[in-house]
């Protein structure tokens, strides 16, 4: 299977130059992609202490630990790290930058100085989030709602910082975006037409797209908001004449489509590890492909589905209601052609695949209950309850990140050389999709009983023995998924130092980066790669000398 | 055909009025809950027949086709009208979703004509509900006759805040600048919570009001008496009804028992006061400012300031986010309060848990 892979097999991007300055200065996308990787899961792991605090907060009614202004802060910060710094960029800029030229037979991305400079960006960000932990603090919400954050009697000191973080984080997701756009359009294999792309690169691409249209509208609003609050305006101060309410209009035509900016790599990322674990071509690609251009689209349309209640007028919210549920046409082809290519598969229940198999069942609840949230008459007394708190951990968490999460696994002996403990991986996988369900499940049912989301104490509400019940089983859940999460960083970090050579095709995949070695040489491809249907796994077969898939013998070689 | 499907998903799930708590929805408590639950069963019985469907097809594929040695299998890529099937059916079912849940919106959007009407501000972390046929105000408290039509028309004197009633299955932002209203008819007596669910900062938890439904009958005496019972007071009166009809107002930033909060406690308020022992941000003592022919000629002029102008002196460790009064509380009440501050002792226990009823009578 290195046929393709240049003359000295010992030479990898991760050897072929040393120093810490050959990886600071680096232009090589893989390398970024590995610096992103590393970034990403320890923001991860800030965010997910936060998470943490606030669980164990709500274990009794009065709250355990933290006072109110502490627990609001928590949760901003839990939100907006994960938001802005962890899913947004998780897999675009992690497993996309990693991957996307390798499936293309590209040397890089189409831009590769923007490329690392996303990554700078991406730090200063960060950056500017400390400082405004630093600085006074954060308890406005991740959504910055306006009048609360431009009034500094109401909101901590720390608004501008994470207002500026949040801005330069959007440029960095501006530049990945523009970079996939370009680099998908130009950089393409002979052969390769849109329709033999990976259903990867369709994810992405839909993703890129959102990106460079949506991220601007942000920016420009976050600068407003900044203006608004250092200097005053009266955009939307009403004190001023200003109006609220068009800051969430503003906000919201970013941060919908910002769910499918997590939510379309993920995707693409399941249809890849549905078919490859299973060894069966993937079922519908073109209702696939469109659909996640759909999703693109449609998401565009439906941000006033966050403002049902905002007192925005009744014909809007009939409109946007009806918009809404178009979104959920094309996510259910896109289920029910995942179990199609399951049928008559030859399903490897390896640790990627069980993420994937998480994953359906996940998004399927998590798709399932935004009926519920775009039906005007039930959002209504659903809005900003527990309930919505679990929808959207349904679909960012349960769907985007466990996608992140198959997505390494699948990509981990290509990116490191090394192949990770199996049995440790299923029983990590199982604790995190066990935890995940036991820990927002029940967030379901106390959101729709009455249980307002941001509280830091429930003790004045009547229903509050009920709802502590439900919280400690939230709590023990999220116990579970840290475990899971704990377990999973210690067989990974492990796998870098003792874990077994990866061969350059392990699970039998049939797209391009499973041509070239693990981990792959420094210029990814000694010549541009000839391509076939990237879903055709006949000409496979399993070598058991390399652990891993090489070319059947007698098979015929694309573009032979 | 809509309607076909429409009234086929009703038949499914038909829930009766006034119905309790179930698995899924608290009691229902408002002529409008009984249609958005019908709504909400609609939608779970569609939710579990694609979710056990999908979660069965899933498991089967996994013990049916689970990979026995390294074969390489070959299935069918597509099927257009398989695809087709499964793109139109959910397309349908969402425009029947659809259908029903808008109707159900416009049920609970369109305010009977001649409903009671009340007017309702927001304010960090207190609710205040106004009785414009009385002349009554209450704070975290909203008593409403049963069987009766009430709009709420809200507005907001900071920030965003927003009223949902679960029982009543009811919902509306509060905002700043602009009224927004909503409405609702309860269906039975009882108590039932109205809770703040636009995050408004520290104690949005706390903002929390009970909306009390009362027979027909006794409404219209409850509200007179509401509207003019300090009126009639005695001073010797006038604390128990200060902590109990006025400091709910007050509570979410001023403790009764001495603990910090976002303003100074109440507690040992009137000897602070008395004695002059506070010092205020502009390095200013109140000492300094009592007494004959200084700004404050007796203690109570400085408390009444303090709620009238709250601006004009912060004590020393406090923000100063204290809203003014001004125009919300009758001369009388102001003095209520004062007497109040005076008499905490006598109102609390030593917890800061009030001790008395309305009408001065123990609490039990």
């Amino acid at each position: 299977m290195t046929t393709l892979t240049n003359s000295n097999p010992n030479d990898n991007y991760l050897n072929h130059t040393k120093g810490i300055r050959s990886w600071l200065f680096t232009v090589d996308h893989k390398r970024i992609g590995i610096m992103y990787l590393v970034c990403v899961l320890l923001a991860f792991l800030l965010g997910g202490i936060f998470a943490m605090m606030l669980r164990f907060q709500l274990l009794t009614p009065e709250g355990t630990f933290m006072t109110q202004d502490q627990y609001n802060q928590a949760f901003t910060m839990h939100g907006a790290i994960m938001v802005f710094l962890v899913i947004i960029p998780a897999i675009p800029a992690a497993l996309g930058n990693f991957v996307l030229p390798i499936m293309l037979g590209a040397k890089d991305v189409a831009f590769p100085k923007l490329n690392l400079f996303s990554w700078y960006l991406w730090i200063f960000g960060l950056v500017f989030f400390l400082i405004a932990l630093g600085t006074g603090g954060l308890d406005t919400g991740w959504t910055f709602y306006t009048p609360y954050s431009i009034d500094k009697a109401s909101s901590m000191g720390g608004v501008i910082p994470a207002l500026i973080g949040a801005f330069i984080l959007g440029f960095s997701s501006i530049f990945t975006g523009m970079n996939f756009i370009v680099t998908i359009h130009r950089l393409r294999p002979k052969g390769m037409t849109w329709f033999k792309m990976p259903l990867f690169l369709w994810g992405t691409y839909g993703t890129a797209i959102i990106q460079v249209l949506a991220t601007p509208v942000v920016g420009i609003t976050l600068l407003l908001l900044i203006v608004e609050r250092s200097v005053g305006i009266g955009i939307f101060d009403p004190a001023m004449g200003g109006d609220p309410v068009l800051y969430q209009h503003f906000f919201w035509f970013y941060s919908h489509p910002a769910v499918y900016i997590m939510i379309l790599p993920a995707m693409g990322i399941v249809s890849e590890l549905i078919s490859v674990h299973s060894h069966r071509h993937i079922f519908g690609y073109k209702f696939i492909a469109y659909s996640s251009i759909a999703i693109a689209m449609f998401g565009f349309l439906v941000w006033g589905h966050h403002m049902f209640t905002s007192g925005q007028s009744q014909l809007m919210n009939i409109i946007f209601s009806l918009i809404t549920f178009s979104v959920s046409i094309p996510s259910a082809v896109k289920v029910f052609n995942w179990l199609a290519t399951l049928y008559k598969g030859s399903i490897s229940l390896n640790t990627p695949m069980l993420y994937a198999l998480s994953f359906i069942f996940i998004f399927t609840i998590g798709g399932l209950t935004g009926l519920y949230c775009a039906t005007l008459a039930t959002d209504i007394h659903l809005h900003d309850s527990y309930f919505i708190v679990a929808h959207f951990h349904y679909v960012m968490m349960g769907s985007a990140l466990i996608g992140f999460l198959g997505g390494i696994h699948h990509w981990w002996p290509k990116m490191t050389g090394k192949m990770y403990n199996e049995n440790w991986g299923r029983i990590s996988a199982v604790l995190v999709f066990v935890g995940f369900n036991v820990t927002f499940f029940t967030q379901f049912m106390m959101g729709s009983k009455g249980m307002p989301r941001r509280y830091a104490t429930y003790d004045m509400l009547p229903n509050k023995d009920l709802f502590q019940v439900y919280h400690i089983w939230s709590t023990a859940g999220s116990v579970i998924l840290a475990i899971g999460f704990v377990i999973c960083a210690i067989y990974l970090i492990q796998s870098v130092f003792s874990g077994k050579k990866a061969p350059a095709n392990p699970w039998g995949g049939r797209s391009l980066e499973w041509q070239c070695a693990s981990p792959p040489p420094w210029d990814n491809f000694a010549e541009q790669p000839e391509v076939g249907d990237c879903y055709d796994y006949s000409v496979l077969e399993w070598n058991e000398e390399e652990q891993g898939y090489d070319w059947k013998k007698d098979a015929v070689h694309p573009g032979e | 055909m809509f309607s076909i499907l429409t009234s086929l998903l009703a038949t499914i799930a038909t829930t009766t009025q006034g119905a309790p708590a179930n698995f899924w929805l608290p009691k229902q408590a408002s002529t409008v809950a009984q249609s958005v639950d019908h709504t909400f069963f609609v939608i779970t019985w569609i939710c579990y027949v694609f979710f056990f469907g999908i979660t069965a097809a899933l498991i089967f594929f996994m013990i049916k086709y689970r990979r026995k040695g390294h074969d390489v299998v070959q299935g069918p890529t597509h099927n257009t009208a398989l695809e087709l099937t499964w793109t139109i059916i959910p397309l349908l079912l969402s425009i029947a979703i659809f259908v029903v849940g808008m109707r159900g919106y416009l049920n609970l959007q369109q305010a009977p004509e001649g409903s009671y009407e009340v007017q309702v501000t927001g304010q960090k972390w207190a609710w205040t509900f106004e009785h414009p046929t009385y002349g009554a105000t209450q704070v975290a408290e909203l008593t409403v006759p049963v069987n009766t039509p009430v709009r709420l028309l809200m507005t907001s004197n900071d920030v965003l805040h927003s009223v949902w009633i679960p029982d009543f299955r009811v919902k509306m932002d509060v905002i700043p600048g602009r009224y927004t209203s909503l409405w609702f008819e309860a269906t039975a007596v009882g108590e039932y919570t109205l809770n703040c669910t636009e995050y408004c900062g520290k104690d949005h938890s706390k903002m929390i009001a009970t909306v009390r439904v009362l027979p027909a009958e006794e409404f219209e005496p409850t509200m007179v008496k509401l509207a003019s019972e300090y009126e009639d007071m005695t001073v010797g009166q006038l604390p128990a009804y200060a902590i109990n009809r006025l400091y709910n107002r007050c509570q979410s930033c001023h403790s009764l028992d001495g603990s910090e909060n976002t303003g100074p406690s109440f507690l040992g308020l009137w000897d602070r006061a008395k004695s002059g022992d506070v010092a205020f941000t502009s390095g200013e003592k109140l000492s300094d400012l009592l007494g004959e022919a200084t700004t404050y000629e007796v203690p109570e002029n400085y408390i009444r300031a303090s709620i009238l102008d709250p601006q004009k002196h912060i004590v020393q460790g406090y923000l100063g986010s204290m809203p003014s009064f001004q125009g919300q509380l009758k001369d009388k009440q102001i003095t209520a309060m004062i007497e109040m501050f005076k008499h905490l002792s006598e109102l609390t226990d030593e917890k800061g848990n009030i001790t008395v009823n309305p009408d001065g009578t123990p609490r039990q």
